[in-house]
Order: C-alpha cells, then structure tokens, then sequence
C-alpha cells in the first residue's frame, strides 16, 4: 500500500476528480494556441526542413555526400541512430518497469514519456533506411518471397535483428500508448461543446464507455500488452549493442556491451524526459502534478545509473589492459584517451559518469535550473559516447595504412538537425491535440495517494 | 415512464460504490454495471466479473514463437538453405527473433481481442447512461424489469440513497 505519510503526496494542491478532468483536457479544449507553440512550432519546421534537404542531397547524390569513408564506414547516421533509439526507451521504462515495479510516481509521467518514445523511435529508424543509400530498395530488409530464389534475409544477422526488433518496439509502444489514451478520449469527447472535436475525440475512443467489465478487460490487456512491451527495452537495445560487439573491430568486440548499452538507453531516456518535463510543468503549469518530489525521483534514478555507466567505462578500460591485446590496448590508452578524438572521450567520462553525481547533494537535486542543466548535458555526454564508439575505433584499427580521420559534412548536420526538428514537432502536436497525462490513471491514485489529512499534516 | 426501464445511481466517492453494490447484491437486486472514470477493482470482486484474456494472450505468444520457428526452419533449412560463414542452418540464433515475434504477436492480437470482446472500433455510436461518467461520477445502473412495481424501484431508490448516492435518476439508454 502506498503510504502517503512516509512518501508525501503525489498530486498537490487537494484536487478532486473534476479539477483532474479539467487540468488535463483544459489546453485540449481551449480555442487558442499560445504563442511559444506557434514560435516552437516554426522553429522546429525550419529545423525539419533543413533535414528534408539533407535527406534530398542524399537520397539524389549519394551517401558519398556524407564525411564517410573506407575506414570509418558509420559515422553520424549511426552514432544519432543509436542516440535516438536510446531516448526512446525512456517511455516503455517509465510506463512498464515501473507499473512492474508498483511505482505510482509514474502516472502524471508515463504518457508524454511515450509519447517521446514513439517520436525518437521513428527519428532513429530514419537513419539506417537513408544509411542504405538507395532508400527506394529499403525493402529488400524485410523477408517476402522474392524473384531472387528466392533469396531470404539473413535470419542470423544482427542487423536484420535490429529491423525486426525496431519495428515491433515501434509497433508494440504505439499501440501501448494508444490505448492507454483511449478512456481519456472519451473524456474529452463527454466535455467538448465543439461538434467537430466531439467527432473526432469519439472516433479516436473507439467508443469507449468505462463501464466495470470494459475496465476489467482493460486493465487486463493493458497490462499484458505492457508485461510483454518490457523485455523488449532490453531486447531492442541489447540487439543495437551486437551489431557492434559482433564485429572484431578493436573497443567493439566485447560482451559488455548488451548490458551497457541497455543501461546507457535508460540513463539517456530518463534524463530527456527530465528535460521535457521540466520544460511542459513550468508553460502548462502542472507543478502539482509534476512536482518537485518526482523531478528528486528522477534524479536518484539517474545518479545511480550514471554510477553503472561510470563502472562499465571502467570495466571496458580494465579489459582492454587485462586482454593485453595491443590492438584493444591502443583503442583505450591511446585513441581514446590521448588520441585525436580525446575531447570526445573525456566529455562522454565527465558527462555521464562524473557530473551526474552532483545530483548526490541535495540542494542541486532541488533545484529545477540546476537538474535541467545536468540533463542536458547527461543528453550531450550520451551522444558524444556514440560518437567515441562508432569514430574512434572505426578510424584506427590494425593498419596504420587505413588510419583515416572523420568529420561530418553539412548534409550529415543537416539531417541530424532534421530529426530533431522531427522531434520537437511531434512533441509540440502531441501536446495540443492529445492528453498529456494520464487523467484516468491520475485519477486511479489520487484517493489513496493524495489525500491530506490531520495525521499526514501531523506527521510532517 | 414506460420506455425509462434503467435506474441510475450516481456517486461521488469509489469506496461507496463498492459497498452499494454489495448492499445491493445482498438485497438481491441485479446490478447490471457500474460506469466509472477509473478502474474500480473493489466493484469487480462484487460483481465476481472475470476475464480470460490471458489465457488468450498465452495462445498468441505460444503461436507466435512457433509461426517464427516454423517461418525460419522452412526458409532457412527447405527453401534456401545458404551457409553464412559456416553457421548451421537450423541456427540457434532463431530464438532472438523468436523472442522478438512472440511479444509482436502477443501485443497485437491481445489488443484485437479486447476490441472485439468489448465491441470496440473507431466511430462506434455510443450512450453513455450519465456522461459524467468519465469525468468525476461514479454510475450504478440497475435494470427496471417488467415485475418491478413501483414500490420496489422506491425501495431501490432509498438503499442507493442510503449508501451515499448523490443522485437517482431514470434512463431510458
């Protein structure tokens, strides 16, 4: 059982059912569109359209217009592939691990979690299909009976793991996502005065009703579509993690990476969602909702997994020594740590594993400026570990006379600066016209969570 | 008065839900369902309301690990049977995408199931009993039938009004 005494209250400001119902549907049902969406929105199209002309470049030149060459063969399209596959697992981790886990912190949180998770997804697939080149052949990818033979896909490659395993977390969060937004459609759709939105909200609810054996039906499925979603966040990362370690290349070929990548996803996921949800309580004002005990939540969180990410950098940099293996000893020692991408390498150390442990002090984990800062640079740090992954042992390898260096081109940028236009674009129209929380799961806790009494007050 | 054959009671708290429906039962009036803006777990005991979408969801997945099997085994080992790198061609590494495919088929058909059982689909027509229903009202709706007489639908009234009813209301949906 919950105990509000000890954990304090999850939804401030003694709300009752209807102020709930209210504060989620408010900017839904509001005529106008504020200001910042428009300027965000515009910003972000630019953003997307920059990215349409690195897609054009490349899709009618070649990926010859990228800095790629015989050596480092994947450059920014994978290290932002893998970048965004890992903010994605934010949603799926928030949604289910902690369902699993009984955590009822995660309900003013889960929905725009998703939400990010199914926008970055779609960001990170982007990449490999436009890595092809020939984007037009890109389905040859999936195994369908071809003239060829026919020449089925190769069932044993990491690669076509990674299709499979991408488009299923695809498939299994939206639909996640979408039902759980199904009860809160029809609530929407019972307060609209608006004929049209009362249209659209009512096709969207599937004709929902909530009556006690839809519920019972509900919950079943959710929880099941849920409990079956979960492997998948270390499924699908574990999967990204063996299209390298399953190479030889020296700093790629290592068991640690599933594990490490897995952990790398949620510390990446949980901090972008600290980002945007510092960003959505302060303009939609939710600070009861989102309150300051679930942004502390959040950073425990990542305080710990920035501690795992700190072990496994060392673990990695203890193997290549203990391996004594020249080759792995010359990736770490050399072209890690002193070599031409050391910037790199110590701003992914100091970033993730150093300073994320700030967060140890309480006066820093309380104050919102300072955990927006640390996230993003937690944001920043992962990139740059991608980047210290895919570049600086793809640029060095056993013969100096392949050593070649890698610098991205503009229509690299310009399509990385795309998906995140993408991004923010999605998030933008998701917070308009979809409810952003979880009214009916917020619902769900708030008698038995936030309900202050004489004791409680008490107590505290 | 003769078409309002469905008496509504609507609460404000869950908690008095649950223990009107139980008053109820023990009265032996039928409660035909309760509409609620959460899941109301308490109500489903009462009503003793069970699912099998589980058992379901187990068939998916268990079809859905052997379809893979079977999908890969034919193409990999009858219908082309291509050495990679020396690998055999019944691989152990089918169970990735065996895992992957169990949880696929899992989640979609699991959903189509509940869509069906509840006779769920994009612009379906409903009437909902009391609309408020789905923002902060609890609904206890109780089927009028023909033997009813007027002194038994007061008695109704008083035991919801007892156990915390804000409201009763006739329904004719």
């Amino acid at each position: 059982m919950y105990n509000v005494k000890v954990r304090g209250v999850l939804i401030e400001g003694n709300k009752s059912y209807h102020d709930i119902t209210q504060d989620v549907n408010g900017p839904l049902l509001s005529k106008t569109t504020p200001n910042w969406w428009w300027m965000a929105a515009f910003v972000a199209s630019s953003m997307l359209i920059w990215g349409v002309w690195g897609f054009y470049n490349t899709v009618t030149v070649g990926t010859g217009t990228w800095g790629l060459n015989n050596s480092v063969s994947w450059g920014w399209a994978i290290i932002n592939f893998v970048w965004w596959i890992g903010i994605g697992h934010a949603g799926t981790a928030f949604s289910i691990f902690l369902l699993v886990l009984h955590q009822k912190w995660r309900t003013s949180i889960n929905r725009a979690a998703e939400a990010m998770t199914i926008f970055a997804v779609m960001a990170a697939g982007m990449f490999p299909l436009i890595h092809m080149g020939r984007v037009w052949d890109g389905f040859y990818a999936f195994p369908y009976p071809n003239t060829r033979g026919p020449l089925w896909t190769n069932f044993n490659s990491p690669l076509f793991w990674d299709v499979t395993a991408i488009s299923t977390y695809l498939t299994a969060s939206f639909l996640f996502w979408y039902v759980g937004m199904m009860p809160d459609f029809a609530s929407i759709r019972d307060r609209t005065v608006s004929k049209i939105k009362k249209k659209i909200y009512g096709i969207l609810s599937f004709g929902w009703l909530g009556s006690a054996r839809g519920w019972l039906r509900f919950e079943s499925a959710a929880l099941l579509m849920g409990g079956l979603t979960a492997p998948l966040v270390v499924s699908v990362h574990s999967i990204v993690a063996m299209d390298f370690a399953a190479g030889i290349v020296p700093g790629w070929h290592s068991t640690i990476f599933p594990p490490f990548f897995v952990v790398g996803a949620i510390f990446s996921g949980f901090a972008m969602v600290l980002t945007l949800m510092i960003i959505v309580r302060k303009v939609y004002k939710y600070e009861e909702y989102v309150t300051r005990k679930h942004l502390d939540a959040i950073a425990r969180v990542l305080t710990f997994v920035s501690l795992i990410m700190g072990v496994a950098y060392v673990t990695e940099i203890f193997i290549a020594w203990y391996s004594n293996s020249p080759y792995e000893m010359y990736v770490f020692f050399k072209s890690r740590a002193i070599g031409d991408y050391a910037f790199e390498f110590w701003a992914m150390i100091v970033c993730n594993a150093i300073i994320p442990q700030l967060f140890w002090f309480k006066k820093i984990r309380t104050n919102i400026t300072m955990v927006f800062i640390i996230s993003i640079f937690i944001n920043i740090g992962m990139w740059f570990e991608r980047f210290v992954i895919v570049v600086t042992s793809l640029s060095k390898t056993w013969l100096p006379s392949t050593w070649h260096n890698y610098s991205p081109t503009t229509t690299e940028v310009a399509i990385y600066v795309g998906t995140l236009g993408f991004f923010v674009l999605g998030i933008l129209l998701f917070l308009r016209f979809l409810p952003m929380m979880a009214a009916s799961e917020l619902k769900g806790i708030l008698k038995e969570t936030s309900i202050v009494t004489e004791n409680t007050k008490n107590h505290e | 008065m003769s078409k309002q054959n469905q008496i509504l009671g609507v609460f404000n708290d869950p908690d008095e839900v649950s223990e009107a429906v139980g008053k109820l039962l023990q009265n032996n009036i039928q409660v035909k369902d309760v509409y609620s803006p959460f899941p109301l777990e308490h109500v489903w005991e009462k009503l003793k309301l069970k699912t099998r979408i589980p058992y379901a969801t187990f068939l998916y997945g268990a079809f859905g690990t052997a379809g893979t099997f079977a999908f890969l085994y034919w193409t990999s080992v009858i219908n082309y049977p291509l050495i990679y790198g020396g690998k055999p061609t019944n691989s152990l590494s089918f169970i990735v995408l065996m895992f992957v495919l169990t949880i696929l088929s899992g989640v979609i058909f699991t959903l189509a199931t509940y869509l069906i059982r509840e006779k769920m689909w994009p612009g379906r027509e409903v009437n909902m009993p009391d609309s408020r229903s789905t923002d902060d009202k609890f609904v206890i709706v109780i089927e009028k039938d023909k033997n009813m007489d007027d002194e038994a639908v007061r008695k109704i009234d008083e035991l919801l009004k007892k156990s915390g009813a804000v409201e009763v209301n006739m329904s004719n949906v």
